[in-house]
């Protein structure tokens, strides 16, 4: 019996394009990156912080689950087609404006409405700099070292990059970057939920896996870090070695689930300038006219790639007409629906279209 | 009880209250996502609603990069995810019905959902609730194989179906154009 079908067309798949060969690979790059950093960072393993040691279990368990889940999603047609285009389009003149205005400062997000833009700064920004902070040092890429003279360093790969007094405010924010982080974070996450609850859309869609899961989980890791602080400072130490389990596992736990969950938008997320630049891009070199009424309304290339993903899920959109509905602008590609309803020819007609707004 | 969105798409006084009710459905920000035209506007006055029509294989979540369109277990195809939306506007471009509004500045796909908030409850979508013409109406599978009997027709074709692009949730019938009489309210 022969189990291999052949479609037309269809370059013949080797081994090394199989998911495992990818998820090998990324997986062996990433992890020797990692050590060949950690190498240099710790001055040849002399600075590891083995307190630290389980969060670099949890992040390789998670780098695992990520790359399983992103190589995954980008095997589907269309993700495929927008990875290998936006990468050749990465060095656009208009990359760097782009990459501010949608990963910096949330410009669209701001659009949607101001409450969610601030609940996006205090969680992204607490969560992205508490990462910027915590991985450096689990990884020994940075850490810190006291002089007898009361004098602090900052260490970063290896490298003495600042030196200031014990007791300054360049010191005690970087002893309390965490303590504010946090705070950032738990101020987020109670607006988000606050939210969760009021809104009717939020509260129509969502799902406690989905929605409400990534939250306590921001919430468990921020209290349970604000907790250790507390701990020290006020208790001395009492209960410190429990809770910093505790919070290790809270740790763990959201990288493990970050993959799969809601949170998985934050990696997704850089996609958005590979579909800006794609579309501005196409759009420069030609675009597509409308079968009916030669109106432009897309590139060329993205009509194109458009009927080439949906012919890969079988689905087939010509006309008797000999045009594809892609290849229709979106008022054309609707009258031309009433059109086969009625029988009239109403995409043929050369009138405006009558008030769609809903606004009298 | 499962039920359906079932269009009888001659009713259709253009009178835009479907329109009207969309935007004011939770969640739709007061914009509306359906569309009313008019048929053969020089000639008569008759309109028709153009909505999603809730395809089982829906092309525009197919053609999604960022697998931003879900698909309801009661089958309604969603809005985009805010959050997965990556504004590159692949599902405008692939659905058929032209359906997907885009919005530049939040860089935000948005679409009839089917009013979820109401429908998954049972409650009929805004755009049903208020039609009054029976356009646009909320009915179980029995109700409407009882319009299917009530509208037979000698050629077979009591819905609009065959001019459809795949399998749709939303039921679409049209008897009186496809008899050739008009119909009296």
């Amino acid at each position: 019996m022969n189990h291999q079908t052949v479609i037309p067309g269809k370059k013949e798949q080797t081994i090394n394009q199989a998911f495992a060969s990818n998820f090998a690979k990324s997986m062996f790059l990433a992890i020797l990156g990692l050590f060949i950093l950690t190498f240099i960072g710790t001055r040849m393993f002399t600075h590891i912080d083995l307190n630290l040691y389980g969060y670099m279990v949890g992040t390789i368990v998670f780098i695992g689950g990520f790359f399983y889940r992103f190589i995954a999603w980008g095997e589907r047609p269309p993700t495929k087609i927008l990875i290998k285009k936006g990468m050749k389009l990465l060095f656009k003149k208009s990359t760097p404006a782009t990459t501010v205005n949608h990963l910096v400062t949330y410009k669209f997000i701001w659009n949607r409405g101001i409450y969610r833009w601030l609940q996006h700064v205090l969680m992204g920004g607490g969560t992205i700099l508490s990462c910027f902070v915590t991985f450096p040092l689990v990884f020994g890429w940075m850490y810190f070292t006291m002089d007898d003279n009361g004098m602090y360093n900052i260490i970063m790969i290896g490298v003495n990059v600042l030196t200031v007094p014990a007791d300054g405010i360049i010191a005690n924010l970087s002893y309390n970057a965490l303590n504010i982080t946090a705070t950032m974070v738990i101020l987020g996450v109670c607006m988000a939920l606050y939210r969760r609850l009021k809104n009717n859309q939020a509260r129509a869609e969502q799902k406690f896996m989905y929605d409400f899961l990534p939250l306590y989980l921001l919430l468990f890791v921020s209290i349970t870090g604000l907790v250790l602080t507390f701990m020290n400072v006020v208790l001395h130490g009492f209960g410190h070695s429990v809770m910093s389990l505790i919070h290790q596992y809270s740790v763990i736990i959201t990288l493990i689930y970050l993959p799969f969950g809601k949170l998985a938008h934050i990696p997704f997320r850089p996609l958005s300038i590979f579909a800006k630049n794609y579309r501005e891009h196409y759009s420069q070199q030609s675009m597509k006219e409308c079968k009916v009424c030669g109106e432009s309304f897309v590139s060329v290339e993205q009509s194109n790639d458009v009927i080439d993903v949906l012919s890969i899920n079988q689905i087939d959109f010509k006309q008797d007409e000999g045009f594809h509905l892609a290849e229709l602008c979106l008022p054309c590609r609707r009258k031309y629906r009433i059109a086969q309803f009625s029988g009239a020819p109403t995409h043929q007609l050369k009138v405006k279209e009558a008030n769609q707004n809903a606004k009298g | 009880m499962k039920q359906r969105l079932y269009i009888e798409l001659e009713n259709c006084i253009g009178c835009r209250s479907c329109l009207a009710a969309c935007t004011q459905c939770g969640g739709h920000e007061e914009r509306n996502r359906n569309y009313v035209y008019d048929v053969n506007p020089f000639v008569n006055r008759q309109t028709m609603p153009l909505m999603c029509l809730h395809c089982v294989n829906p092309a525009c979540a197919r053609s999604c990069p960022a697998q931003a369109i879900q698909i309801h277990e009661t089958g309604a195809v969603l809005s985009a995810l805010v959050e997965k939306c990556i504004g590159c506007q692949n599902c405008t471009i692939a659905c058929p019905y032209g359906i997907p509004k885009f919005d530049t500045e939040q860089n935000l796909m948005y679409k009839c959902d089917l009013c979820i908030d109401r429908t998954k409850d049972g409650i009929p979508p805004m755009c049903a609730s208020v039609c009054p013409t029976n356009t646009l109406q909320w009915l179980t599978e029995e109700e409407i194989e009882m319009k299917q009997k009530q509208f037979n027709l000698d050629n077979g074709k009591w819905t609009a179906s065959m001019k459809l692009e795949g399998e749709t949730n939303v039921r679409v019938n049209l008897p009186g154009i496809l008899q050739g009489v008009t119909k009296l309210f």
